[in-house]
């Protein structure tokens, strides 16, 4: 898998619409971030542009649209070098999906923000309106259209910042984590938009499953150098390789039921995968956090939560499910004292008052969707310090403390690091030591492994499974749903919908009777990666029974005729998470399947009378 | 006190005087409330947003219709003769004036009562302070109240608060029909056709595009220092936290700026936002701005000729 100087999967006719040689560049402080890439791009490609954080692939991208100039070696857009008038007419024509919406949406309204563009491209108001209202229906904001953009939600500026790009009609598309923050129902739109998309497009993400859905060619980067060029096909159905450069989401795949995949040759199936390790549950003696009947409204008379009623016992791990606007926020809200309704909040069977309420973050604990909400010091060491101190606690107990939760994230030697230059999985780290510290009963967290890559993902998983803190889970994740919690609370329009166990909740999901979370096309993918992963070739001496023209020598005829062949077979196989042994079924009898130049090899067999014939 | 007037009254006129003020001052803020709160089913995102300045540019009143650059010289131009009055009456005038502007613009007047309270503390400090600190003239009248002879009350400090507050009010009235009528691009473009440089044009819709999200990520961070027990005290730790917070919100900031160029670049930005030709001139806008101006010129010199000016 390791082929440096292989070339691109997909063949392609005429010149490159992209040819880079020998590129490198060094940012001013002398980081190396690009280090010799060579890479060829067809009109028409797909590709995944993977690999770790630092590797390179957002210093890749800021060449391709000529936002960084190329310090050395070559790097040619249609023939021409990315410079001067060129550049300026190949930013018209490759359009960017910057991470943060918020980034790409910098006009008043929406509809100058899809102006923006075509009015740069030179197109007349007049011909530009029409484009600007088809891009924004393309994208499902047709009503929206005269709304300032922070008006919308993440979801919709998403799709406005796709339609500002699709309004001019770009020849190549190049996103930047595009599911990052994305709940599932705006996902799926996304994928649709760019499904239709005819372009060439590139893609950076740590969502294989994402990447697999919508491209074909997979250019894995490391350390400035393009380390693999092959196939998503081949990317994903190698885990060896993926986790060699953080990329092996397959403890993701490890819950699906082999039962149900599409694989033909599956056989001897071991018993079905048990559920997900779940912490068990303690006896519920009382409940640590208690609303009856509670009620909030916003002051401008949004009703958020409408008499919900929840009660979390000691060691309960709890998620809380249901769409945009559902109360998960408000909720959150309030059970950490930062807002406070109508109704009775209780703490280990004692109901709170405002004053009480404003102290409960000495019990409760909570993690952002996004760590630099809650990242604010100059040292990691003060960062999680922070708390503890807010607490009172004298200085030898504090810097225990601060031992003790950046050793269970992993991050033991960073106390003197800047919690700014450190990467995302470890600032989601650092945020999570920051809660520990204070050692809370009830730990929430909110959307934990949003933009994660897949190793950092994987780790969090381990360090979350390791707490033993009653803990609140919000998330779109199915996968996170069923490894960290027992019971599902399902919120919609500020009701609580459902309060069961997980598994009957996901059992829920399965059936589509209460689809929050499902991706549909991940769910498809996923079973499909999990079959290239376990696929394999094996020769082995089999019979056909077949009917085709062939030779005797000098005679040519037809008959059906029976032989046995000796040539490999794709399997797909099962086995242990933990054992390399597997098992699949030996194919014995007759079978029938292409047998490319068979027709032509010199065929001996006895003639029956009735035609028929046998080696 | 030379030659000034004195009227002696007791204290507890003064007291009820201003417990009538706040009484009212606390039933308008009420009464908006009341107005502005309606229920609303949480079908979407909860929306933090800060108001917006053209909530209301997609009406068709005529000062919808009426192009921008007269509207901006003549509301202006009114603007200022309004505050070169010297009477209250003059300024209430004004105020007349300016909320017929709002009720042909057909804008929401809660908005505008909302941008009048908001208004409303920091001009209610000047009733109080300058008919205490006025300079007494022989022709002032004071009222003295019991027990505080020592801070007489003038009537003619009182009447040029009234005058301050009533032109502000006028002036704050007018800025509803001025900035809400048309949307804020189409605004600052008039501003630029009127000499206003480009690039200052497109600082302030970049500014006022990018308040919001800067609200919202410091309301976020503000909220995850909250939650782990910061309570803003009056101490050094405070103080240090605080400015770990603001730098941090620098830094962020700092750091969008950068990706937004990047976003502008790649899109074909080239130096200039491109501005559609907006402007289209008839007889009614030159006529309509004429009108708003000569009512102000005519507002000035009935202050100055029929009123005399304090």
């Amino acid at each position: 898998m390791h082929d440096l100087n292989r070339l691109p999967p997909i063949d392609f006719d005429g010149p490159a619409q992209f040819e880079l040689r020998e590129l490198h560049f060094a940012y001013p402080n002398g980081h190396q971030a690009l280090r010799g890439i060579d890479l060829s791009i067809a009109a028409g490609d797909r590709i995944a542009l993977v690999g770790q954080n630092g590797s390179g692939k957002s210093t890749l991208i800021k060449h391709l649209n000529g936002l960084l100039p190329v310090q050395q070696g070559e790097l040619v857009y249609q023939g021409q070098p990315l410079s001067g008038d060129q550049l300026q007419q190949a930013r018209l024509e490759i359009g960017v999906l910057f991470q943060d919406p918020d980034d790409q949406l910098f006009c008043s309204t929406l509809y100058d923000d899809v102006c923006f563009g075509l009015l740069n491209q030179g197109i007349a108001l007049e011909t530009a309106e029409p484009l600007v209202r088809r891009s924004l229906a393309a994208v499902g904001l047709e009503a929206l259209i005269y709304k300032p953009s922070h008006h919308l939600s993440y979801g919709q500026k998403k799709r406005a910042a796709l339609a500002c790009l699709l309004a001019m009609q770009p020849q190549v598309l190049i996103l930047d984590e595009p599911t990052a923050n994305l709940d599932p129902g705006q996902e799926n739109i996304l994928v649709e938009l760019l499904r239709a998309f005819q372009g060439t497009l590139i893609c950076i993400t740590h969502d294989l499953l994402f990447a697999y859905e919508l491209c074909q060619r997979a250019v894995v980067l490391d350390k400035g150098q393009v380390h693999h060029d092959y196939t998503m096909a081949e990317l994903v159905s190698h885990p060896p390789s993926m986790r060699e450069h953080g990329l092996d989401f397959s403890f993701r795949l490890a819950g699906l039921s082999t039962q149900e995949m599409p694989a033909q040759q599956a056989c001897n199936l071991p018993p079905e995968t048990p559920p997900s390790i779940v912490p068990e549950l303690k006896s519920p003696v009382s409940a640590v956090v208690e609303l009856r009947d509670y009620q909030f409204s916003y002051p401008d008379g949004t009703q958020a939560l409408r008499g919900v009623d929840f009660a979390l016992q000691a060691g309960e791990s709890v998620a809380i499910v249901g769409e945009n606007g559902a109360g998960k926020t408000t909720l959150l809200s309030c059970l950490m004292g930062i807002q406070g309704g109508r109704g009775e909040h209780l703490l280990e069977g004692r109901a709170l008052d405002k004053k009480q309420r404003q102290l409960l973050w000495r019990k409760v604990g909570m993690v952002f969707q996004d760590p630099a909400d809650q990242l604010f010091c100059a040292s990691c060491a003060e960062e999680v310090a922070f708390g503890p101190r807010q607490l009172g606690l004298p200085a030898a107990e504090v810097a225990r403390r601060v031992d003790a939760a950046l050793q269970r994230v992993r991050l033991d030697a960073y106390h003197d690091r800047v919690p700014l230059h450190l990467s995302g999985g470890e600032r989601k780290r650092l945020a999570i030591a920051t809660v520990l510290s204070m050692e809370p009963e009830l730990l929430i967290l909110d959307e934990p492994t949003a933009g994660l890559d897949p190793q950092g993902e994987e780790l969090l998983l381990e360090i979350l499974k390791e707490l033993s803190q009653t803990r609140i889970l919000v998330t779109h994740d199915p996968f996170l749903v069923a490894e960290l919690t027992q019971r599902t609370l399902v919120l919609h329009r500020g009701q609580v919908l459902e309060d069961y166990p997980t598994a009957a909740f996901l059992a829920d999901q399965n059936q589509k009777a209460l689809n929050l979370l499902a991706v549909g096309y991940k769910q498809v993918r996923s079973r499909e990666i999990l079959e290239l992963q376990h696929q394999h070739r094996h020769s082995h001496r089999h019979r056909h029974l077949h009917d085709h023209p062939h030779r005797h020598g000098d005679l040519v005829h037809s008959h059906p005729h029976e032989h046995e062949h000796d040539h490999p077979h794709a399997f797909t196989h099962v086995h242990g998470a933990d054992s390399a042994e597997h098992c699949h079924r030996p194919l014995g009898g007759f079978h029938e399947h292409n047998h490319p130049g068979h027709e032509a090899e010199e065929h001996t067999h006895r003639h029956g009378d009735d035609g028929t014939s046998r080696d | 006190m030379g030659g000034a007037e004195l009227i002696h009254l007791p204290l507890p006129v003064l007291l009820g005087a201003l417990l009538v003020l706040a009484g009212c001052w606390l039933l308008a803020l009420k009464m908006l409330k009341l107005a502005l709160a309606g229920e609303q089913e949480p079908q979407q995102e909860r929306d933090w947003s800060v108001p917006v300045i053209d909530a209301a540019a997609g009406g068709s009143s005529i000062f919808h219709r009426w192009d921008v650059r007269f509207k901006l010289v003549a509301l202006l131009g009114f603007a200022f003769l309004v505050v070169a009055t010297r009477s209250p009456w003059s300024a209430l005038v004004a105020i007349c004036l300016s909320f017929s502007a709002v009720l042909l613009a057909g804008l929401p007047l809660a908005r505008s009562m909302r941008r009048l309270l908001a208004m409303s503390g920091f001009l209610a400090m000047f009733l109080l302070i300058m008919p205490l600190t006025a300079v007494p003239r022989p022709a002032d009248t004071l009222l003295v109240f019991s027990g505080l002879e020592y801070l007489p009350f003038n009537l003619r400090g009182l009447q040029l608060a009234l005058a301050i507050i009533g032109k502000a009010c006028a002036v704050a009235l007018l800025m509803e029909p001025l900035l809400a009528t048309a949307s804020l691009p189409r605004t600052i473009e008039g501003l630029t056709r009127l000499g206003v440089p480009e690039k200052v044009g497109q600082m302030i819709l970049l500014a006022h595009r990018y308040l919001f999200v800067f609200l919202e990520e410091a309301r976020r961070m503000a909220t995850g220092m909250q939650v782990r027990g910061f309570r803003r005290r009056t101490s050094i730790a405070t103080l240090q936290v605080m400015g770990n917070y603001l730098g941090m919100l620098f830094v962020r900031s700092f750091e969008r700026t950068h990706r937004v160029y990047d976003a502008m670049q790649s899109r074909g930005y080239q130096g200039r936002f491109p501005a559609p030709a907006y402007f289209a001139v008839s007889v009614s806008d030159w006529l309509l701005a004429a009108s708003w101006l000569l009512l102000g010129l005519a507002l000035l010199l009935f202050d100055r000729l029929w009123l005399g000016g304090v």
